[in-house]
């Protein structure tokens, strides 16, 4: 079937033309993009200066130079983006899970639970963003005023102080984005054979060990699916921080989207910027990989 | 046996079964709360006056239902029409959802079941891009847009992120996933490729096309980074970056704020309300093949 | 090996190949177009009916007052209708130049005095000079300093049309119930510390240390100023504010905290909220907060000028300024009509009831503004008003280095010599990067 590339219906030219109009946007799109924020990145690159002169490798060593201008605040950006990461993640993992078992059967309202949890990722995180930016205000924000009401200090400041500025964002990520993975995991559960759990049920399992022996193994794919879809949302994390915490306090709540953002189109160093987006790209590339090669090793092992 | 009439056994066992069953529906019932809770209170604050909204302590219900706020988001001479911004979002959502369905069923079809020279080194190629970070393509993207003429136009935010690869990578799986005869029949019958792909294929493909459509559509919908600095005409912005714009420059109006959320909000609980069955299949779908 | 392998080689090379020249292409060189383009002679518009343009950030109580002037001047001109567009200065700034470039850039527009340098560098606004010229301008209309403040590598690049000098704003009803008397609020550093203390005798924290640019940022420049400092060298090529005058500065805000005048940590615009909620005494904020304290309802209040805290008189000042984008087809038309409408915006006096202190002397002499008691009291400080320097890029600058130092110091975490000495160091790094890149 190979070899000549005839086959019956095909003429040569077939799949390039069904492959052309996605090929149109990905060379556009993706393909020039890659090696172009690499060209930018070797350049001290202001859109509006017509001179871009290179400098080689300088926006990539300036970031591991130690004391220069750039390096402090992007490893702190970075740093900010890390906390979040390993914060959300775990969090977001295992909660939807739970939230997912408790839905997993059939009773009466049991859509409207599941439409309810999932609205806000449909309301959008710009929604989301400046609601929790009202509510968590630490004079007038209506959460305060709750916790005092409730007997606890009404005076923490939800979004211009550490460590609070972080529960702050993980917590209205996890409200945000909750229901989406516990949809994803509800659709998993359900492939789960059902006579799986009646056989450990007849060996005597309790619940815990069904859940342990049977629900998680079942759902090892789903879980690996969610745990990198998360892990790349959260350290992409651009949206919660720029309307909830504006980075405060003093940027420690810049993640290095942001940074990168600020870089490029506020103080027109798009060079640097190019080049602080690859720094982290290796980084979540790294991370990736990690995941994958962390649970194929587990599956082979079995 | 005694597991099998688990459910049937009066006494302790039944006992523990309904209180975890109360368990259950408290946890649920207060999970609500905790969702429901935040939409009311902006809401209610959305027909607060601006002074009202930035009282400490706060009031529960205005003290006096005011459309101040809302007045303003409707004005026509706004600097904030929401609805205006709504409508962008609809359109770059929708025109990106599709967009994606166009290019990226055909290509999908063409990796999945046809053979042809560098056939590998193409789809290899488009699947690496799978694991760069988006903002890799955020500052030359900046660049082609703006060479294209698109800055400040809703192409901008419809364009570039259809160029994804998951979608092809995601369509390809199902095709992949289909059985041949249906469509082997068919073309021993005389019919083209193409006609195989339009009669047979896609509808069966559905199911999948739904699934890429309403995720696509739920990323554009929360993009945030890129229409913020691709858009800046307060007409052309989508809901995300508009509803930053709310947030004044030296002090806010908090009840201008909850009802531009507000604004933004209605339309989309309608429509998730009355689509939210497909919506919701259509998300847990994405999951399963991973 | 067969034709198709070739033909789609071939055609993912002339595809980037294209887009690669198409992008890199663009860009043009923007100064030479700029000498190119010249604003026609006189100071009236007859020709057709246009719509001009107008671009600013006036997001906040500003905005409104901006639309009567439109107003006002549609009257006047009928055939010039203006439609005006806002964002916030932060995202302004950002997508100014990138919509000028891209073709899509309005025919006028508001810009600060200290952001003029770096958009005339990038070639996004044109020089004024004759157009200041026809309209019969000069320094002895407007207040010396702020005159000189729309100038870059000597060429004009702005009109001015008001200054917002920081002023002192009084919370009347909290010093009444304290037992002072906000007829005579502060005026230097001992009565104002004296306030203080006896405001918090009676539970009051009277003077909130923000810190965010708004107000803290702009309190710290006060600040350094009165101390006798400096921002930044004379060529702009190196920061200054980590030297003795700024260590003094920083350190009286961070006492304000210490001795319990003022609570930690406080929010972005937390500061404003609690001196409308009465729960501060003083707020030190700009000249637009006339607008918000005089639109809340049942708040009394008053304005006077900053105390003196340090050795000499100084209060930050910005200014708005009107400025001329670049197009890149120059239309005639549009730049006479965006010159009458610039001479009527900087000569109205009811742009001073949005709170500002109008830039044009005859505008601050006229009988309406001296009607205006809070702005006047903020026209007592023209003599001292201190304004940024016109170094391109110092803004982004100062925001990344400086105003991250005050918050880090004023939080607690650092000390103040240690966060000025560390944001000094990075800024010098980008102050000459800077220096180097706008040159030209």
């Amino acid at each position: 079937m190979n070899g000549s590339g005839t086959q019956l219906g095909v003429r040569r030219s077939t799949p390039w033309l069904f492959l052309a109009p996605y090929l149109v946007l990905f060379i556009t799109f993706v393909a020039i993009p890659v090696v172009y924020g690499l060209w930018m990145s070797l350049h001290n690159w202001d859109q509006f200066l017509p001179e871009k002169p290179w400098v080689g490798l300088e926006n990539y060593t300036q970031l591991f130079t130690p004391g220069s201008a750039k390096s402090a605040p992007f490893w702190s950006a970075m740093k900010a983006t890390a906390i979040f990461t390993l914060f959300s993640v775990p969090l977001l993992v295992i909660i939807p899970l739970g939230i997912a078992l408790l839905l997993n059967r059939r009773f009466p309202g049991r859509s409207f639970f599941r439409a309810v949890y999932f609205a806000p990722y449909v309301l959008g995180v710009a929604v989301v963003g400046i609601l929790f930016r009202f509510m968590l205000d630490p004079n007038i924000g209506a959460f305060n005023y709750l916790l005092s009401k409730l007997g606890f200090a009404g005076d923490t400041p939800w979004t211009t102080a550490l460590p609070w500025a972080w529960i702050s964002l993980v917590g209205m990520t996890v409200w945000w984005t909750m229901g989406f993975n516990a949809v994803i995991y509800l659709a998993g559960l359900q492939d789960i054979d059902r006579q799986l759990y009646d056989a450990a049920e007849v060996d005597g399992a309790s619940r815990w060990q069904r859940l342990r022996h049977v629900t998680v193994p079942g759902l090892r794919s789903v879980i690996v699916f969610v745990i990198t879809v998360t892990l790349l949302a959260s350290a992409n994390m651009f949206g919660q921080a720029y309307l909830t915490t504006q980075g405060a306090p003093a940027e420690k709540t810049r993640t290095a989207i942001m940074f990168i953002a600020e870089e490029g189109f506020q103080d027109f160093h798009l060079g640097s910027a190019a080049a602080m987006s690859y720094v982290l790209a290796l980084f979540l590339m790294a991370l990736s990989a990690g995941v994958f090669f962390f649970f194929r090793d587990r599956e082979e092992a079995r | 046996m005694e597991a099998a009439t688990a459910g049937r056994v009066p006494g302790r066992r039944a006992g523990r079964r309904t209180s975890r069953e109360t368990l259950r529906w408290i946890a649920l019932i207060l999970l609500t709360l905790l969702y429901v809770a935040p939409i009311v209170w902006m809401l209610l604050t959305a027909f607060k006056t601006e002074e009202e909204s930035a009282l400490t302590p706060p009031t529960l219900l205005p003290t006096e239902w005011s459309r101040e706020a809302l007045d303003t988001i409707f004005s026509t001479s706004s600097q904030t029409p929401v609805i205006r911004w709504f409508f962008n979002s609809m359109i770059a959502a929708l025109g990106n959802g599709l967009l994606v369905l166009l290019t990226a069923a055909p290509a999908a079809y063409a990796l999945a079941r046809m053979e042809f020279r560098g056939k590998r080194l193409v789809f290899a190629g488009i699947v690496a891009t799978l694991f760069v970070p988006p903002i890799i393509f955020l500052a030359p993207n900046y660049e082609i847009v703006e060479a294209l003429g698109w800055l400040d136009t809703l192409p901008a935010v419809i364009f570039p992120l259809a160029a994804s690869a998951f979608g092809v990578f995601f369509l390809r799986q199902f095709f992949i996933g289909l059985p041949k005869e249906l469509e082997e029949a068919a073309i021993l019958d005389g019919a083209s490729r193409f006609q195989v792909f339009t009669r047979i294929v896609l509808p069966l493909a559905r199911p999948a096309l739904a699934t890429l459509f309403t995720l696509t559509f739920l990323t554009n919908w929360n993009d945030f980074l890129w229409p913020l600095y691709v858009l800046f005409n307060p007409e052309h912005l989508t809901l995300s970056p508009g509803l930053g714009l709310l947030q004044g420059a030296n002090a806010t109006n908090y009840a201008l704020l909850m009802a531009g959320g507000l604004v933004a909000s209605i339309p989309v609980l309608i429509v998730f309300t009355f689509a939210q069955r497909y919506i919701i299949e259509g998300v847990s779908r994405s999951g399963i093949k991973g | 090996m067969g034709r198709g392998d070739l033909t789609r080689r071939e055609l993912l090379a002339a595809g980037a190949g294209a887009t690669f020249v198409l992008v890199t292409g663009c860009g043009g060189s923007p100064r030479e177009e700029i000498t190119a383009a010249k604003f026609p002679g006189g100071t009236s518009y007859d020709g057709p009916p246009l719509t001009l343009d107008f671009w600013n950030g006036f997001t906040g109580g500003d905005g409104p007052q901006m639309l009567t002037i439109i107003d006002a001047f549609t009257k006047e001109h009928p055939n010039v209708k203006v439609k005006m567009v806002t964002a916030r200065w932060e995202d302004f700034y950002t997508k100014f130049p990138a919509a000028i470039s891209s073709g899509k850039g309005p025919d006028v527009a508001v810009a600060h005095s200290d952001q003029l340098p770096i958009n005339a560098a990038h070639g996004s606004i044109v020089p004024l000079d004759d157009l200041v010229a026809d309209l019969g301008l000069s320094e002895s209309d407007f207040a010396a300093d702020v005159w000189q403040a729309g100038i870059y590598q000597d060429r004009r690049y702005g009109v001015p049309l008001d200054m917002h000098p920081l002023g002192m704003y009084v919370n009347t009803k909290v010093l009444k119930d304290a037992g002072l008397d906000p007829e005579d609020p502060p005026k230097d550093r001992a009565s104002y510390e004296a306030a203080l203390k006896k405001l918090k005798s009676k539970g009051i924290q009277g003077s909130w240390a923000s810190p965010f640019l708004f107000t803290g940022g702009l309190q710290f420049q006060s600040l350094l100023w009165q101390f006798g400092g400096e921002l930044v060298n004379v060529d702009g090529s190196r920061a200054s504010w980590n030297e003795e005058p700024g260590v003094e500065a920083l350190s009286w805000m961070k006492s304000l905290i210490d001795n319990g005048y003022s609570p930690e940590n406080i929010g972005q615009d937390a500061d404003n909220i609690a001196f409308k909620n009465g729960e501060s005494a003083f707020m030190w904020n700009g000249a637009w907060g006339i607008g918000d304290y005089g639109a809340t309802e049942g708040f009394e209040w008053s304005l006077t000028q900053l105390p003196q805290i340090g050795t000499e008189k100084a209060a930050w000042s910005g200014s708005h300024n009107l400025v001329v984008p670049r197009n890149n087809k120059p239309d005639a038309d549009r730049m006479q009509a965006a010159k009458v409408f610039i001479d009527f915006v900087t000569q109205s006096p009811s742009w001073a009831e949005a709170g500002q202190v109008p830039a044009r002397t005859s505008a601050r002499e006229s009988e309406a503004f001296k009607k205006l008691e809070a702005q006047s009291a903020l026209a007592e400080e023209v003599p001292y008003v201190r304004f940024p320097p016109p170094v391109p890029g110092l803004a982004d600058v100062r925001e990344s280095t400086l105003d991250q130092a005050i918050a880090q110091a004023l939080g607690g975490g650092v000390s103040v010599k240690e966060a000025l000495d560390d944001s000094a160091k990075r800024a010098n790094q980008l102050l000459k990067f800077n220096h180097e890149k706008y040159a030209a």
